[in-house]
């Protein structure tokens, strides 16, 4: 881990990363390392999502109130984990993340490939 | 509300510690799911937590990405910074120390010069809405006036201006003038002071109102209703311990007593313009008996003050009046050429200053600037010196930001703690300014260190550690870890870019000591020239004091010629005086600018009419002055008041205006032509002509810096009309002049206990007075050139040592190989001298680049005087070559074969 890289890495991912973390907790409750793999699993692990930036990003949201968080036991408390979940507040974030994403990537699309833009 | 928020953020401090251990918590809950994971996938148990740790990357790193997000966070940050700081700064207090004084050297001059630069320029003046108030002149083309008050408007003129003009509030004209003042037996010895003659509403534009009493009324401003004074709050409490029963108390000014109607705060724009000294401190009404009238018109030299209207700006004002100055002249002969011109009232009291302080703000800013160029070395050094920690520490993980954060605070902690001891120097700096006490920068007394000077002392240390923390800062973290960490910090790398870098600060501070240098001792040069400036008289040996002879008790010109004679007598008769003469001429001003009627030079425009400098004397005055005389006679006894006026003239007056005829029999008339039409009673002009008997050589009557003016003297008991009470006395001693001071003080007393003897001076404090200005800048400045060069010793010496001790090894190999001790000493001064001959070629150019700021400080000297420029850099190049000869004869006594066992 090259400590010179990643705060430029995060910046760059970071309105990406919120939205994809808000995503992944459209299903339901979850803790950073399920988060992490669920990202890494939809996407082919082709994201990798660094827990550098995962961490800082959680509690930043966690500060706009976007997510909530509690420390719920698994597996009989046999294991304690600290369980993120969406705010209403969040809900409306995502919604407006993933219109604004859907319009970039319609953008993107069209002038990458313009004869297949039509759908 | 305010203190629920303060709640919340105290508790949110304590409940750090909580969620502090929650976030370990939750990440090591992460990374043993991660290590059971990897488990399960197949990996042995110890190799599984290697491999979570990988994938989980650098904690450390984590865990403050994430307090970041933390409110507060930054503070803390901050506050750690800084004790780490102050740690790692108590480690090394060698270092700490230079660099503190390094520091204090130049905050403290930046300071003490900005403290002098906010009295006079900055502050607002101490009255309501400050930036209304502006100052009138009159401005004359081409033609002397009869008073030799360059700029001062008449009465008729301002009140015109008054009465036309649509920009002011109000405007008034006033004058101050030197007085006889005496309080009573109970208050102690009479006194010389100015008196100001003002109307009430000097008071009034100024928003200033009594303490005790009463303005002047209107009709107390009309000669014969006129005695009644203001005294200011300080004499009230110097010469009448603040009684409060002083109203309707009786003072003499020239004899004639005036009651006490009111006590005034001792504030005036004299006060702030001229200082305690010589600012009025008693004030009588404006009553002339003539003033207002259309024949006093041409009589300017009066002060003229006035408020605008809310809104309007300087120039709508100028040009209002400016329409109404034309109008005067077109319809006035004695008004042509005479325009107008404003000044806001703030803008007038650096006066004359103004090129000085800006060449000091300039030196000091230089010397800041090497100051820093200094520590950006030191800092360059240390942090070479200390790259295995910062390496160590990037490797335990913190992040480059987060060290050169840190490498910040060190350097705002040196830069705060050289402001502290800054303001120390620049306290300790303006008391003894003060001690040397420039009599001819009164302004200069309200210097003082207040929160207008401690902010802009916080900011420029805030710039500086900014100016010489940034750099290092950044170079210092740009490490190679490996290489870093693999040297064992043996001779720790100084990489190229940094040595380049190191050199050229040096460079740089080598080029702004030397423009210093040249400044300072160009300032000096001229200094020196201006104090071997031959007066034209003998200056030794010479005595001068001012008298008034009041109307009151000396009622025509015969009487006061009377006493003059007699008092002059009385002193010639002292044991200890060789001569001595009543006059009102002496080097090196003379400020009575004449019109003469001189055959050969008709005039008929305002403009060509011949003027000279003008004084009344009485015989004795060459002699006592000691003036040569070319041709002709000296004045005799045998010249009285009613045999033939006669006049001796300069040399310069005798260029000027007989280049080709001989001026000895000549006769002059003293005024201006008839067509201008000046009352005799006005006192400008005097019926009857003078004989020039004689020709004197020229002595300075323009200032120390300008070549004389032509002067004409006469005899006072030949001029009754121009013969007033103001007279000097100026004394040829045999011994040390001042200690005869008290027995004339005492004479004065014996013929009238009424008169105070004022301006007591021997003839060498007046001129060293006069150049006291440029003796101040020469003294400050050679004090900022002697800094900077320090200054730029230290950093030669730093980075030539530096250097030095990073070569060690490689010196030693090459004594070890044959180069002789010379070859090595040679090699290390090189360096030295490098950097000097690059500094000395900028700094030089930079000195031909500010030419402009220090030529109007000069006399007799070119701003790019060669000689000056060639001894600036040759001392520099010795300073450096010495500088670095130090380090050099340390490596000359290297024993290589112990140098090279060493590691």
């Amino acid at each position: 881990m090259n400590p010179k890289t990643s705060p430029n890495r995060r910046e760059l991912l970071q309105g990406t990363l919120d939205m994809l973390i808000l995503r992944t907790l459209l299903f339901g409750p979850a803790h950073g390392h399920q988060i992490a793999k669920h990202i890494q699993r939809t996407t082919d692990d082709v994201l990798q999502v660094e827990h550098g930036s995962l961490y800082p990003a959680l509690h930043r949201m966690q500060q706009k109130g976007w997510i909530i968080s509690q420390w719920e036991s698994i597996n009989e408390g046999k294991r304690e984990f600290k369980f993120y979940r969406l705010t209403k507040t969040g809900r409306k974030q995502l919604a407006s993340e993933e219109s604004k994403w859907k319009q970039l990537a319609k953008a993107i699309a069209l002038v990458m490939s313009p004869a297949s833009s039509e759908e | 509300m305010v203190r629920h928020r303060l709640k919340s953020r105290l508790s949110s401090i304590f409940r750090r510690q909580a969620a502090e251990s929650d976030l370990q918590r939750e990440l090591q809950s992460h990374l043993d799911l991660e290590t059971a994971e990897q488990h399960e996938s197949g990996l042995p148990a110890d190799q599984a937590y290697y491999a979570a740790r990988r994938a989980f990357g650098n904690p450390t790193l984590v865990t403050e990405d994430v307090r970041e997000s933390w409110s507060l966070a930054w503070l803390e940050h901050f506050f750690r910074d800084l004790r780490y700081g102050a740690r790692s700064l108590l480690k090394s207090p060698g270092f700490s120390a230079v660099a503190v004084l390094t520091l204090a050297l130049g905050i403290g001059a930046n300071t003490a010069i900005f403290s002098a630069i906010d009295v006079l320029m900055l502050r607002p003046l101490p009255f309501s809405s400050p930036d209304q108030l502006v100052r009138i002149y009159s401005i004359k083309t081409g033609i002397a006036d009869t008073f030799g008050n360059p700029d001062g408007p008449s009465a008729p003129d301002v009140r015109d201006f008054a009465q036309r003009s649509h920009s002011f509030q109000k405007i008034v004209v006033y004058d101050t003038w030197r007085k006889n003042v005496s309080f009573g037996d109970l208050a102690g010895e009479p006194e010389q002071m100015r008196v100001g003659l003002v109307p009430a509403a000097y008071f009034e534009i100024l928003d200033v109102k009594p303490i005790a009493g009463r303005l002047f009324t209107e009709d107390e401003n009309q000669v014969g209703k006129n005695f009644v004074a203001a005294i200011s709050a300080g004499l009230w409490k110097d010469r009448f311990a603040a009684d409060p029963s002083i109203l309707g108390r009786t003072i003499r000014i020239n004899g004639e007593p005036y009651t006490i109607v009111a006590v005034m705060p001792d504030l005036t724009p004299e006060r702030v313009e001229s200082g305690l000294l010589d600012s009025p401190k008693v004030w009588t009404p404006f009553a002339f008996s003539d003033v207002w009238s259309e024949t006093s018109r041409g009589e300017r030299g009066y002060l003229a003050l006035a408020r605008l209207k809310p809104g309007v700006p300087l120039e709508q004002a100028q040009a209002d009046l400016s329409v109404i100055a034309a109008a005067l002249a077109a319809a006035h002969p004695v008004d042509q050429g005479v325009s107008v011109s404003i000044k806001k009232l703030a803008d007038t009291r650096a006066g004359s200053l103004r090129p000085m302080l800006f060449l000091l703000m300039g030196a000091v800013c230089l010397i800041l600037l090497i100051a820093c160029v200094n520590l950006a070395n030191l800092l360059l050094a240390r942090n070479s010196a200390r790259q295995r920690e910062l390496a160590v520490r990037t490797a335990l993980g913190s992040a480059r930001r987060g060290l050169i954060r840190q490498l910040l605070a060190e350097t705002l902690l040196l830069s705060l703690a050289g402001a502290a001891a800054g303001l120390l120097l620049a306290k300790a700096g303006l008391a003894s300014v003060m001690m040397l006490h420039p009599a001819n920068l009164p302004q200069l007394e309200a210097l003082e260190i207040d929160w207008r000077v401690l902010t802009f002392t916080l900011s420029i240390s805030l710039v500086t550690a900014l100016l010489f923390g940034l750099a290092p800062a950044i170079t210092g973290t740009r490490l190679n870890l490996v290489d870093a960490l693999k040297q064992g910090g043996r001779s720790g790398t100084a990489g190229k870019g940094g040595k380049r870098m190191r050199n050229l600060l040096v460079a740089t501070e080598m080029a702004m000591s030397l423009m210093l240098l040249v400044a300072a001792s160009l300032v000096v040069q001229s200094l020196a020239r201006l104090n071997r400036q031959s007066l034209g008289i003998r200056q030794d040996h010479l005595l001068k004091g001012h008298f008034y002879v009041p109307g009151v008790r000396y009622p025509d010109p015969s009487a006061i010629a009377r006493f003059c004679d007699q008092f002059a007598n009385k002193i010639r008769a002292l044991p200890g005086v060789i001569d001595a003469t009543v006059t009102t001429i002496y080097p090196p001003n003379n400020g009575w600018t004449q019109m003469l009627g001189i055959p050969g030079h008709p005039a008929t425009r305002i403009q060509d009419i011949p003027a000279a400098q003008f004084g009344v004397a009485d015989a004795h005055f060459r002699t006592t002055l000691a003036i040569p005389l070319v041709r002709g006679r000296d004045f005799a006894e045998s010249d009285i008041a009613t045999s033939p006026p006669v006049a001796l003239v300069t040399e310069e007056f005798r260029r000027r205006y007989f280049p080709s005829q001989d001026p000895l029999g000549q006769k002059i008339h003293i005024g201006p032509p008839q067509f201008m039409q000046l009352p005799s009673g006005a006192g400008v002009t005097d019926s009857s002509d003078v004989t020039i008997v004689g020709i004197i050589g020229d002595f300075r009557n323009n200032g120390l810096a300008l070549p004389p003016e032509p002067q004409i003297v006469v005899l006072y008991s030949q001029h009754p009309l121009v013969n007033y009470g103001f007279k000097d006395i100026v004394i040829r001693t045999a011994s040390e002049p001042s200690s005869l001071a008290p027995a004339i003080r005492r004479q004065l007393h014996d013929l009238d206990s009424d008169m105070p003897f004022a301006e007591v001076q021997t003839m060498e404090a007046l001129v060293e007075e006069e150049s006291g200005g440029e003796r101040f800048t020469a003294v400050l400045l050679s004090l900022f050139a002697a800094a900077g060069l320090v200054l730029a010793i230290v950093g030669i010496y730093g980075v030539v040592s530096f250097a030095v001790a990073q070569r060690n090894q490689e010196l030693a190999l090459r004594i070890a190989l044959g180069a002789t001790r010379a070859n090595v000493l040679w090699l290390v001064l090189k360096q030295g001298l490098e950097m000097a001959t690059i500094g000395a070629a900028i700094g030089l150019l930079g000195a031909c680049a500010t030419q402009k700021l220090t030529s109007s400080l000069l006399f007799g000297i070119s701003p790019v005087d060669p000689a000056t420029f060639a001894g600036g850099a040759a001392l520099l190049l010795a300073v450096a070559a010495m500088a670095s000869a130090i380090p050099g004869v340390r490596v000359m006594r290297i024993d290589p074969s112990e140098v090279l066992r060493q590691d």
